[in-house]
């Protein structure tokens, strides 16, 4: 079956072309904010502008190797294949990943006033019922055993503070023993 | 060389049964260690150093000798089993373990990262003993302009480690370089794309990015092809370990893999500010750019996997050269035994091989030892940790996920270095995607600060005139190595290419 220009990976590198020729640009445009030092012979700009350069200048190439693969594309050209889609309603793969993306931002987020017990307890069970484990007492006992225990590890063998919000009285309780 | 002294020194650290003990101990703390994400070799020896306060100086150096070394290969395990490598200098690793372990083979990739683990760091610790001070020699020659061109050679290597596209491999690398640009200038400290947020002013930690992109990418990326119907949630890998040592083939094919990347992390271990996380990429395309089939490179084979692991502990014997002979700690971890040697009333330097000889011996022993432990232990606990990819992988990836960002955590005790794991995850995520490497990011991101730092000094101290460098034939050396590499891995892909092509022709006809 013959796959549309527009969903082969030609196609998906010219549009990451644009996009990165965008924070390109918006990057430039940070490093005027950057202040100068006095009697530097390299300025504090000068080598993320080498950088952003470096970046543009392979950025340029790979979107004329698009167009130019667009313009003569062969069906066995490795760049004629079907790309991967970020379309939530043609992917639910991808529907599921930005969910996971959102569960690990509200583990950022409450990851201080909850605890990483408990925070974890929540991705760890979430993901693996949203991957398919309908075993409840697997999955409670996987989303509390795993986190405890490299908790465990880490604030008693490694002496590493870790916040336990909630559970604060495990640390007390761990201390007394 | 003193022979019979060096006999008598080996023979009293081998026999110590409290050395051994002391070794073997560091050795499995290492392994263990290592193999938790987030955990350095580094941070295992700063660790343990109070536990050799009241211990007898050999021992005290078994054990955190044991712990790097251990460390070394502990990286390796996470890298191959759940693509996340445990310390910066497994991240190579994964280029070929982690394919290994994906078709079923993470037991025989577990056994050749800890075969060449041994063998490379036998290798460093025979260089050590006997070419030590020759080494040292020219590895303190380096000022800014050999620095500044061994980390241009560094990076000359990403293009062996760009896959299909050379323009998205740079495009990686440049962006990955731009990373670290993030935070205070290291020279005048102004401030660079900071936006007010003062965790940042310290620039991005490695740690959480490698996290990021490699095991929190790969979570998102197991999800997804499990939603999808790629993959199998029930997926586990059932391969049975019937050996721990690889076997006599394996072992013919990985050996000039082993003895090269010895070497080269060896002599990469031995200049200061240069380790194993430099070592093992220049390992892998020294290797990927002399082999018969290196289109096979990256997609699964023992060879990938001896060719770093041997580099990442070689760098254990080379870091150790400076620090005896000159008193200039090679990496981090040599920082914390030079601060180990000097509390035993110890100063190392040049006076150390006239006045300490014995001792000097007994560390080259104790460096052999510590390689030794590591093996025992690495062989001891294949069957356990080859254990983890037999889990099914919906209970899997949920677990990689929580244990990755505990790591990503434990660097600084930040929580904005979790944000910065999870953002990293959707950019690897993203990258792997549309087909843009990430290895290359990684070595930009080791390199990046080494060459903004001496391009600076450099510039500063040659009044901005950027021709003076042709007064350094070692960074000349190093230039001409580069485009050498560079113009050698072009034609190398190009080879690459059309054989693959050629492959695919002919699987269709």
């Amino acid at each position: 079956m013959e796959v549309k220009k527009t969903q082969t990976k030609a196609f998906s590198n010219l549009i990451a072309s644009f996009v990165l020729i965008a924070f390109e640009i918006w990057a430039w445009l940070q490093t005027n904010a950057i202040k100068t030092a006095k009697n530097a012979a390299v300025q504090p700009s000068t080598f993320p502008r080498i950088m952003i350069i470096g970046m543009a200048v392979f950025t340029v190439i790979l979107l004329i190797q698009s167009l130019i693969k667009l313009g003569s594309m062969k069906p066995d050209d490795p760049l004629a294949e079907k790309a991967e889609t970020l379309n939530i309603f043609k992917d639910r793969g991808v529907l599921a990943a930005l969910g996971v993306i959102a569960l690990c931002a509200l583990y950022v987020y409450f990851f201080k006033s909850l605890g990483y017990v408990v925070v974890s307890f929540f991705l760890c069970g979430i993901i693996m019922w949203i991957i398919g484990l309908r075993n409840p007492v697997k999955l409670i006992l996987i989303s509390l055993l795993v986190p405890l225990g490299m908790w465990l590890i880490f604030y008693k063998m490694l002496q590493v503070n870790i916040p336990m919000g909630w559970l604060q009285f495990l640390k007390d309780l761990v201390d007394k023993i | 060389m003193d022979w019979n002294l060096l006999f008598s020194s080996y023979s009293n650290v081998f026999l110590d049964p409290t050395t051994l003990l002391m070794t073997l101990l560091g050795a499995a703390g290492g392994v263990l260690l290592g193999a938790i994400p987030g955990m350095t070799a580094t941070m295992g020896v700063a660790l343990l150093i109070p536990f050799s306060f009241g211990m007898d100086l050999i021992p005290s150096i078994g054990l955190l000798l044991g712990i790097y070394c251990g460390g070394m290969y502990g990286g390796s395990i996470s890298a191959i089993l759940i693509h996340a490598p445990g310390t910066p200098s497994a991240a190579a690793t994964l280029l070929d373990g982690y394919p290994m372990a994906q078709k079923g083979e993470a037991g025989k990739a577990l056994s050749v990262a800890m075969f060449s683990s041994f063998c490379g760091g036998v290798i460093g610790a025979l260089i050590m003993t006997f070419l030590s001070p020759l080494v040292a020699k020219v590895a303190m020659k380096f000022t800014s302009a050999e620095m500044l061109m061994l980390a241009v050679f560094g990076l000359s290597v990403i293009i062996s480690i760009s896959g299909k596209s050379i323009a998205k491999g740079l495009i990686s690398a440049f962006f990955g370089m731009l990373l670290c640009t993030i935070g205070l200038d290291p020279t005048y400290s102004k401030q660079r794309f900071t936006f007010g947020v003062t965790s940042l002013k310290g620039g991005l930690s490695f740690i959480p990015v490698l996290i990021g992109l490699f095991a929190v990418a790969e979570v998102i990326a197991g999800v997804e092809r499990i939603i999808a119907g790629r993959e199998s949630a029930q997926a586990k890998s059932s391969e049975k370990i019937t050996r721990v040592l690889p076997d006599g083939k394996t072992i013919g094919q990985i050996m000039p893999n082993i003895f090269s990347g010895g070497i080269i992390g060896t002599f990469i271990g031995a200049i200061p500010g240069a380790g194993g996380d430099i070592a093992v990429f220049v390992s892998y395309a020294f290797n990927k750019g002399v082999s018969k089939h290196p289109e096979k490179w990256g997609t699964g084979i023992p060879n990938g996997v001896a060719a770093t692991e041997s580099a990442n502990n070689g760098c254990s014997g080379g870091a150790m050269i400076p620090l005896l002979s000159l008193g200039v700690p090679g990496d981090s971890v040599t920082a914390i035994l030079l601060g180990a040697f000097i509390m035993k009333g110890i100063q190392p330097g040049p006076m150390m091989y006239v006045s300490e000889l014995p001792t000097v011996y007994k560390v080259f022993a104790a460096l052999m030892l510590a390689n030794l432990a590591m093996l025992l232990v690495g062989c001891a606990g294949v069957r356990v940790f080859a254990k983890i990819v037999s889990l099914e992988k919906r209970m899997l990836y949920p677990i990689i996920l929580v244990v990755s960002l505990l790591g990503a955590f434990s660097i600084n005790k930040n929580v904005f270095d979790i944000g910065v794991c999870v953002l990293f995850g959707v950019i690897g995520w993203l990258m792997n995607k549309y087909e843009f490497p990430l290895s290359p990011i990684l070595l930009a991101l080791i390199l990046g600060p080494m060459c903004e730092q001496n391009f600076v000094r450099f510039m500063d101290l040659n009044g901005g005139n950027f021709g003076a460098i042709r007064n350094y034939p070692i960074a000349i050396g190093f230039f001409v190595v580069a485009v050498g590499v560079v113009v050698f891995s072009l034609i190398n892909q190009q080879k690459i290419n059309k054989r693959e092509a050629a492959n695919k022709a002919s699987a269709v006809e």
